[in-house]
């Protein structure tokens, strides 16, 4: 046991590679890298519903069942009453404890931040619906 | 005796230089990757907030991605397109990948609807329904 040592040690002490300076780039590497990193958002996906372009030609008559929600420049309407996005908010989410699988009518005027479209989606997103269809006014 | 002798003193001083090769291959390979996939959007965009929106899990890779600025710029992969060109475009992507295509609108905040109108329209136009729109989920935690 004591020879094989002994013979193992050269061996050793030829094969050796100085790895301080390979650790230091390597760490320069490292730190250069996290500190260039700028960290990526987050990006979620809002799947919405167009109509077809034969039906875009003639008027949207809506069921009564139907929950249409405007967006104008300036605020919102549900069914047709003005509400603020809190009321809006709270709407959707009764709205939708009955039902999931309906289908919600947006509607955008062409002024309308998209800003505001996309809040509404990610309201609908919030309670759990899916059928959201986007028409956009005038 | 002696074979063995030989045989642990190779074992003792592994040979780390391919090893350390293949790493520093790795990691510039990825880190070139990443940026690549970074600098096909527009920095500019700032885009709406939708805490509660599904994550994006995985992306289909065919999907095309169009960015509208705030002054209703289309723009694919960092370049402005004019209208009849960017219909065009969809076309021929539906001719290759089938209608089935999805199309992420990256739009500003403030892009006024009609621009995104425009852009959901030409989509209609070539065929493609599904249409989706990007908005950011969780701001990153800023370093600075």
């Amino acid at each position: 046991m004591a020879s094989k040592r002994k013979r193992k040690k050269p061996v050793t002490e030829e094969a050796v590679i100085p790895m301080t300076p390979m650790i230091d780039v390597v760490f320069q590497l490292l730190v250069y890298f996290i500190v260039t990193m700028k960290p990526m958002d987050v990006v979620a996906h809002l799947d919405v519903f167009r109509p077809s372009p034969e039906a875009s030609q003639e008027k949207p008559d809506t069921p009564p069942k139907m929950i249409r929600i405007s967006i104008y420049a300036d605020g919102y309407t549900i069914n047709d009453k003005p509400v603020t996005p809190e009321d809006l908010d709270r709407l959707i989410m009764k709205l939708s404890s009955f039902d999931k699988n309906q289908t919600i009518l947006i509607m955008c005027t062409a002024l309308s931040p998209h800003e505001k479209l996309v809040k509404v989606l990610d309201l609908c997103a919030k309670s759990g619906l899916k059928n959201l269809s986007v028409i956009s006014t005038n | 005796m002696r074979r063995k002798g030989r045989t642990s003193g190779g074992e003792d001083g592994v040979n780390m230089t391919p090893m350390i090769d293949v790493v520093f291959q790795m990691i510039i390979f990825f880190v070139c990757t990443a940026d690549l996939d970074r600098k096909a959007f527009d920095e500019k965009i700032k885009l709406a907030l939708s805490p509660h929106g599904p994550a994006v899990e995985k992306k289909d890779p065919r999907t095309v991605t169009v960015e509208v600025d705030k002054r209703g710029v289309i723009k694919l992969g960092q370049v402005a397109v004019p209208y009849t060109t960017f219909v065009s475009m969809l076309r021929k992507t539906v001719a290759e990948y089938g209608q089935t295509t999805p199309v992420v609108i990256r739009a500003d905040g403030a892009t006024k609807h009609e621009d995104v109108k425009r852009v959901m329209d030409a989509c209609s136009q070539a065929g493609l329904w599904k249409v989706k729109f990007s908005a950011t989920k969780e701001k990153a935690k800023t370093v600075q």
